[in-house]
């Protein structure tokens, strides 16, 4: 009876709190506090909250995550995005729901060079919504469509959410995570193409005529500059010349020279670009701080063992315990945002999982593949939020063009699942 | 009557021998006790590094930890003396020194900082391993850029032997020296094994330049509320756990040279005193220390 | 009220773009060192992780000012005007009491016991106590904002 009241104070209070619309990282501090009180006197309990909540930042890796979000942010300013687009305009224009295809296609590049889906898809969704609509395709479609392709730039690296497993996971290589990324997140990216393009055909929408080929070649090279940042952060750190968060700052130093180059960028408007890189870091960095301390509470009231052996206790199977553990991550995305979903959960899931012999590289990428799925849905979703807001419309009429692209993500999730070589196969290349 | 619980957090593995030797210490503390003191332990940094746990202990919602002499330092001065590189002549000097009253004076001095001192548990000596280049002489370690501990010993002695000290955290040092960020680091035989970084580094010198033991420590704010018996049978617990856990640390230390051999890895035994001239300095820059110049000293004449 | 708010805003906004352009000089200033001089800084790391720590900190002060923190609307968004205006109340004063006794008693509390205990950073061997100040400091500021947002109301 006594053992169970930490699990019951710490769940009951996070969901009381989350009800009546507390903001969800200053629930997550709170019921970690309270929890703490069950077993800690009040003084100390108190300094722990602060101590967890400063120490959990005290991590050179998650540096990589304002610098990630900063590159977005001048890369959206900077013109490179533009560029992005009218190349992969070029590539898919004259296909069936040929604008659809440009979004996935272009929100995969920007998200091979940004760590953020919020900047994808705020980029795509105001340069590409309008032109979209110009077209005849409807606006909801649009948005959908640029909602759920603007998740894989999370999967395909650099992504900020995969460096938050690392440290969740309590060391993952970084650069093993993002190599793994690759094939689920281009996986995920055709399937939504498929799903778009039936979609388009069945309501007739145009098609625009066919590049030539020395369109496809001039702006390839107008996009070269953009691209070529793919290959300093990545092949920069897999070839070992700087670590992740090393990349990410040449990252800001690169789009930075890049946009003052395309004169989008000038000094004055630096400190504006910084302030709101500032305080889309500081939203993310409370959440991991308050994740960290309600992590610190479990671990002390011997929480994630209790479950790990619960779940164990159900099956000895891989396949049904990652069924499961599937199915419950789905649930909670669609309740909670990504960072703190994969800040609680995995240090509950992962003891699981590798005991069952799976590699935390591929859990990894399982459960960003799976929590994105959560950023498209009501009602927390903050990719979803960003998607219907740029493109003005409601949660509730873009959910039906929503349902065929998230059967269509579930799917690349469950392979992604269940074959561990679309994971694991690219790392194993470069001996990660 | 009821059972008093113990929280023991530290960063080392299930499979590490101090941890053995801490599982040890609860059976033996629950068999001492009657039941009346229980020890929970907190493996593999669940509660934080070694540098939080410690903070922890201080504020009072940890009850023990076991940390590295290298991380103490920050926290009590005095613990500065037993990091410096070549105080000690060989094992058995440092165990009489540790046994003896300057160890006891040592874990005492934690008082001033909250910190009750309980025991040293055996850590081996520290030396070189490489990737390119095999280190015979401190002449090898010109341009070499050698991962350190967070710790300003650490990096001025690896200045003053010639290599560059690069500090970077322990969980990402393998994918460091994989990608080539550092072309070598230095730790003790079993640390070099478990961390499988012998895959990469084919080269290890034994100079064994720093003997830093871990030191297990508890907080006043709990020491204090204990009763004497209660003291009494946790010191006894502690003094056998320490002895077991030094036979075990042999056992490991001679697997662990014993296995990264058989993985090819190429065993240097260094001329020691190379080594222990180039940094003779460091101890001599202590001389105006009134707390580290006369412990070195006292070390330095303990038979 | 609106004056000063105004004030603080400016400071905390001026300040938090600061620390950024410190943090990804301090980083870039890591790599030059490690590959055009060849001797490794020995204390980016640490700077940058301090840095970190306030950036996440101070941030939260300025980000409640703003109230950007994401929350989920279940019970609002189904109440009644004036229900819901009590429901953010309530949730606004849980915020200042959780502040209050974790940032400002505990945080102060943590500075006091680096302070005393003279604990040192490894590398800048700069005290602790500097680093967990901005704690206590962004309470304060969460605070300010918090009871100035129930008392427009
Ligand atoms: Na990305
Ligand atoms: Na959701």
């Amino acid at each position: 009876m006594l053992e169970s009241l930490p699990i019951f104070v710490l769940v009951l209070s996070f969901l009381c709190l989350l009800a009546i619309g507390t903001p969800v990282a200053w629930s997550i501090a709170i019921s970690s506090m309270l929890t703490m009180l069950v077993s800690i006197p009040a003084i100390p309990a108190f300094t722990t909250v602060s101590q967890r909540m400063a120490t959990g930042l005290d991590s050179f890796a998650l540096l990589a995550i304002p610098f990630f979000v900063l590159s977005g942010e001048l890369m959206n300013k900077g013109g490179i995005a533009h560029r992005l687009i009218a190349f992969a305009k070029t590539l898919v224009g004259s296909l069936p729901g040929g604008l659809a295809l440009i979004n996935v296609i272009a929100a995969m590049l920007m998200g091979a060079i940004a760590g953020s889906a919020m900047a994808s898809a705020s980029a795509m969704g105001s340069i590409l919504g309008p032109e979209m609509e110009k077209e005849g395709y409807s606006r909801e479609f649009g948005a959908a469509v640029n909602i759920t392709s603007a998740t894989t730039g999370l999967v395909i690296p650099p992504s900020n959410v995969l460096i938050v497993y690392s440290l969740a996971s309590g060391g993952a290589s970084i650069a093993a995570l993002f190599l793994a990324g690759y094939i689920p997140g281009i996986l995920t990216g055709l399937f939504l193409m498929i799903v778009a393009s039936f979609w388009a055909k069945k309501k007739k929408y145009k098609v625009g005529k066919r590049s030539t080929l020395k369109e496809v070649f001039r702006t390839f090279i107008d996009a070269l500059p953009s691209l070529f940042m793919l290959v300093v952060v990545i092949g920069g750190i897999v070839s070992g010349v700087f670590t992740a968060t090393e990349a990410s700052a040449i990252a800001v130093l690169y789009s930075l020279i890049l946009g003052f180059i395309y004169k989008e960028i000038s000094f004055p408007k630096l400190p504006q670009i910084l302030l709101d890189s500032s305080a889309t870091t500081a939203i993310v960095m409370l959440l991991i701080g308050a994740s960290m301390c309600m992590s610190w509470a479990l671990s002390y009231e011997n929480i994630p063992q209790d479950i790990s052996t619960g779940l164990l206790g159900l099956s000895d199977n891989k396949i049904v315990i990652l069924l499961i553990i599937n199915l419950l991550l789905l649930f909670v995305g669609i309740f909670m945002d990504m960072t703190p979903a994969v800040l609680i959960f995995t240090p509950i899931f992962l003891p699981v999982v590798t005991k069952l012999g799976l590699d935390p590289v591929h859990f990894g990428i399982i459960m960003v593949l799976n929590l994105c799925i959560g950023l498209c849905t009501p009602p927390v979703g903050s990719v979803l939020f960003v998607g219907v807001g740029i493109a003005k419309t409601t949660i509730e009429k873009v959910f039906k063009p929503l349902l065929p692209l998230f059967i269509a993500m579930i799917i690349a999730l469950f392979l992604v699942t269940y074959i561990p070589q679309l994971s694991l196969w690219l790392p194993s290349l470069f001996d990660l | 009557n009821s059972t008093k619980t113990l929280r023991l957090g530290h960063g080392l593995d299930v499979s590490h021998s101090v941890h053995k030797a801490m599982v040890k210490m609860g059976e033996d503390l629950l068999q001492r006790s009657g039941g009346k003191l229980k020890l929970e332990i907190y493996p593999s940094q669940q509660l934080g590094t070694e540098r939080e746990c410690l903070e922890l202990l201080q504020i009072g919602s940890l009850d023990m930890t076991k940390v590295s002499v290298g991380v103490l330092e920050n926290f009590a001065h005095k613990m500065t003396v037993l990091g410096l590189p070549f105080l000690f002549r060989d094992r058995q000097h440092s165990f009489d020194v540790l046994d003896g009253p300057i160890g006891q004076e040592l874990l005492d001095d934690g008082k001033k900082y909250w910190l009750k001192g309980l025991g040293y548990y055996d850590a081996g000596s520290r030396s070189f391993y490489t990737m390119h280049k095999p280190i015979h002489t401190p002449d090898d370690l010109k341009g070499q850029k050698i991962r350190v501990m967070e710790s300003a010993t650490a990096v001025r002695m690896v200045q003053e032997l010639g290599g560059s000290p690069t500090p970077i955290s322990w969980g990402e040092l393998y994918t460091s020296l994989q990608q080539g960020v550092v072309d070598g680091a230095e730790n003790n035989p079993p640390s070099f094994y478990l961390s499988r970084h012998y895959e990469v580094c084919k080269y290890y010198s034994l100079d064994e330049h720093t003997v830093l033991p871990d030191v297990l420590l508890m907080g006043t704010y709990v020491w204090d509320k204990l009763s004497e018996q209660e003291q009494k049978w946790l010191n006894e617990a502690v003094t056998e756990s320490v002895k077991y856990q030094r036979v075990l640390w042999a056992e490991a230390e001679a697997e662990a040279l014993r296995e990264v051999e058989k993985a090819g890895v190429e065993i240097i035994r260094p001329d020691k005193t190379l080594f222990a001239d180039k940094v003779a300095d460091i101890l001599e820059d202590y001389k105006n220390d009134s707390e580290i110049y006369p412990l070195i000293k006292q070390i330095q004449e303990t038979k | 009220m609106t004056e000063i708010r105004k004030l603080i805003d400016k400071i905390l906004g001026r300040a938090l773009v600061v620390i950024m352009s410190v943090m990804v000089v301090n980083v870039l200033w890591q790599v030059f060192t490690r590959y055009v001089t060849g001797d490794p800084s020995s204390f980016t790391d640490e700077l940058a992780r301090y840095l970190m720590i306030w950036i996440g900190i101070l941030g939260a002060a300025y980000v409640a000012g703003k109230d950007l923190h994401v929350a989920i609307d279940i019970l609002p968004s189904r109440a009644s005007a004036k229900n819901r205006k009590k429901l953010k109340t309530i949730v606004t004063v849980l915020i200042i009491l959780f502040v209050s006794v974790a940032f400002v008693i505990g945080g102060s509390r943590l500075v006091y016991i680096s302070y005393l205990l003279g604990q040192q950073s490894p590398a800048l061997q700069i005290p602790l106590a500097v680093v967990y100040m901005i704690l206590p400091i962004s309470g304060l500021l969460i605070i300010f904002y918090k009871v100035s947002d129930l008392l427009k109301k």
